[in-house]
This record gives structure tokens, sequence and C-alpha cells, in this order.
């Protein structure tokens, strides 16, 4: 049985040094902003498979560089958390399997991205754009005394709409939606799969 | 030596620290979950040979009593408090399947044999403090163990005619967590054997 645990310090540590780094000496005028989002997400595919049920814990962080009016290019970090217990009765090749199990996905997107907005600036900008790059995913399967464990890189993308709303000089809101789809992957069993999730986000932008 | 100062804008304190919390409360949320009851530690799994024709097994003998294995799987010889009532409920799971009891094993087309045992399970892990380049490196590293008693029961029904040595039939196997109350471990005893069969409609005429 294999048990490794991140411990939950470790991403914070991550997460705050990028929020300081970008969010101090780094940002240059008004061209760079922030965005921090709370996620909700609906797992769909082999995700949905795993755990079938809404992750309700979840967070985004987004630094976006203006190129111009109307693109942006920037890095997505973001954690959903994914879980359910089931006890329904699972069909293997010659048999059955029932029992309490303890299902788990920690999905860490990790991506670059490229948007184009409507609008003009300090209005309210509507948005699409594409993510890419992947997800650190940590599966974990639990089934009576017995535990099974996956941590792997897994590439994907996400293709995003939203809309930025601007409330004062250098601070605003987001909401957005994206679909989240991973091209490569394995199980806890090894076996091929994608996972997906659709996700609906809200926070707020800051420009440094 | 120049200064280098970092100009922190009220808003961006602000967030930091909204952030911050934020984080603080998902973060503890890797393993989210809830505590497990010795129940939720049963494990109910069953295998049956594809090959196998059940609508023209009608009869079974059945051992009455439960073969007990030792680490090794030999078996030892004794009795266990829960070994009557698992064998009686498997016959009657056994009868409303619509198979027949029969006393003579030689008369039977199947024939079922109930076997248990007791294992201890250590479990546990090193929880790294950091990954190092040198992961495991266990100077950062606390290791978590803890042990716990499983029982086991295997249910094998072997085909009665068989003339060469061949795989059961069926088997179900039940584990689950013995830390419980005895009428605890005796109700789960019977929903697991019931669920065994639940979960095996081609055992059923």
């Amino acid at each position: 049985m294999k048990i490794i645990k991140i411990k939950s310090w470790q991403m914070f540590t991550v997460f705050a040094l990028v929020l300081l780094m970008f969010g101090t000496g780094y940002s240059q005028k008004e061209q760079w902003y922030g965005a921090f989002t709370y996620s909700v997400s609906i797992p769909s595919g082999d995700t949905k498979t795993f755990t079938d049920e809404i992750s309700w814990r979840g967070v985004g962080l987004d630094y976006r560089y203006l190129i111009d009016r109307q693109y942006s290019i920037g890095l997505f970090f973001g954690w959903n958390v994914f879980y359910q217990r089931t006890d329904k009765t699972t069909e293997i090749e010659n048999g059955a399997v029932t029992g309490t199990s303890d299902r788990y996905l920690n999905a860490f997107p990790i991506m670059a991205n490229i948007h184009y907005y409507f609008g003009e600036r300090k209005s309210i900008r509507p948005y699409v754009g594409l993510n890419a790059g992947g997800y650190y995913m940590l599966q974990r399967f639990e089934i009576g005394v017995a535990a099974w464990q996956e941590d792997q890189w897994q590439w994907g993308i996400a293709p995003e709409a939203g809309v930025v709303i601007p409330v004062e000089k250098d601070f605003g809101i987001m909401l957005n939606g994206k679909y989240n789809y991973a091209f490569t992957g394995e199980d806890v069993f090894g076996r091929d799969i994608n996972n997906s999730y659709w996700q609906v986000n809200a926070g707020f932008v800051w420009e440094p | 030596m120049k200064r280098i100062s970092f100009k922190m804008s009220r808003r961006t304190t602000l967030s930091l620290i909204l952030l911050m919390i934020a984080l603080a409360v998902v973060l503890y949320s890797c393993y989210p979950g809830e505590e497990l009851t010795p129940a939720d530690t049963d494990l109910v799994a069953t295998f049956y040979d594809k090959e196998a024709n059940f609508s023209t097994k009608l009869t079974y003998a059945i051992r009455d009593s439960v073969t007990r294995l030792d680490e090794d799987g030999n078996p030892v010889f004794e009795t266990g408090p829960y070994d009557q009532q698992a064998i009686s409920k498997i016959k009657t799971n056994l009868n409303q399947a619509g198979f027949t009891e029969v006393n003579d094993p030689a008369a039977a087309d199947v024939i079922v044999i109930t076997f248990a045992n007791k294992s201890t399970w250590v479990s546990g892990g090193c929880y790294s403090w950091w990954y190092s380049w040198y992961y495991p490196y266990y100077g950062w590293c606390y290791p978590v163990y803890y042990t716990y008693e499983t029982g086991t029961m295997l249910i094998v029904m072997l085909d009665a005619k068989a003339t060469e040595q061949k795989n059961a039939l069926w088997v179900a196997a039940i584990n689950g967590i013995l830390e419980d109350t005895s009428a605890g471990i005796a109700t789960r005893i019977n929903n697991s054997i019931d669920q065994a069969f639940e979960q095996s409609p081609y055992l059923y005429k």
C-alpha cells in the first residue's frame, strides 16, 4: 500500500510565493492584472465515473499580461478537490466487488493562456480564451482496508469564457466558465482515462 | 547599495490576506472525508467461472464447519463464535437461489466449503515534510504506523462432478475489520453473506 501525502502547507507556500512575486515588485504599470477565483467544478466523463459529485472546494489564481487592447497572455494555477464516498457495487470482469469506497481527486491545473477581450478597457469586458498545459493529479481510491494511489502529470487544455467587471480603479470582479480536459492519464489501476470537468469560477481581479 | 522597495497598494494587501484565508480553508481539504465505522471497512468480492453453467447445478453439499487457515494458508482445527451462524446464512441463501441441500457430497452437483482467517494489517507511511532531491530523505520524515485485525471469510463453490483439477465455480471473499462488538460482527457477517449472493444473480435458478 502506497501512501503519499503532500503536505498542505507545501502547496500553500507555492501559491503564496507566486502571488507575492507577481503582486509586488515584478509588476509594471497596469499592463499586468491578477485574479483570484473560487471554483465550483462539475465532473464529466471519466472523472464523473470516479467521483460523481460536484466539487465545492476549489481556487484559481490567474496572472495576465495585456499585450495590446484586446489580448492578454498569462499563467493560471488552480486547485480542485473532488471527493465521493460510495458503497455501490462495481462489476469486474468475472465478478463484482461491494464495499464503501472513498475516492479522492486533487487536480492542480498549471497552464499558460491567451485571452481575447471584447469592449474597451475600464468597461465591462466579456472575454474568451484558451488555457493549455496540464494538471498534476493526485488520485486516490480506498476500499475496505486497502488503498491505491496514482499521482501524475496529465496534459490538457481548458477553453474559457467569462467577463471582467470593473468596480474601482484597480479592483474588479471576474466571472468565468471553463471546460477542463486532460488528453493523457491513467487511473489508480493503470487504465487509460481522460479526466474532464466543467467549472464555474467567481472572484476578484486587481491591478497592482 | 541601491535600496529596492516594493510598493503594495492597500487593495493588493487586502487581496493577499483574503487569498491566504481562502487558501488556508481549502488547503485542509486535500483529503476530505468522513470517519469510517467498522462496517464501512466491509468488502464483499465475488468471482465466478464464466464457463460454468449454473442452471445445471441443482444440489449442494456443504461442510458443516468453517475451516480456519493459519498465516501460511494451512488448515487449523479451531472453531469460531460466528461459524454456525455463517454456515446457516449461507444455506439460507443457497436455498433461496434454488439449490437443494443433500447430505452426501457424492450425490451433490456442487460442494460448498467455508474458510476463514484473521490477519493483522500494518499500515502507515512516511509523511514527508518536503520532497528533497534525495527523497525519500528520512531526516525530514516521520513514520506513522497503525495496526488492525481483519477477518476474511471465503465461501468456495466447487464442481462435485469435475474429473480434473479445476478452479472454483464461485468464490465469495468477505473482509472486514474485527474491532467491533460481537453483535456488530454478527450482523456484518450476515449482511456480507447476503450481499455476496445478491451481487451474483447468475447463481439463481
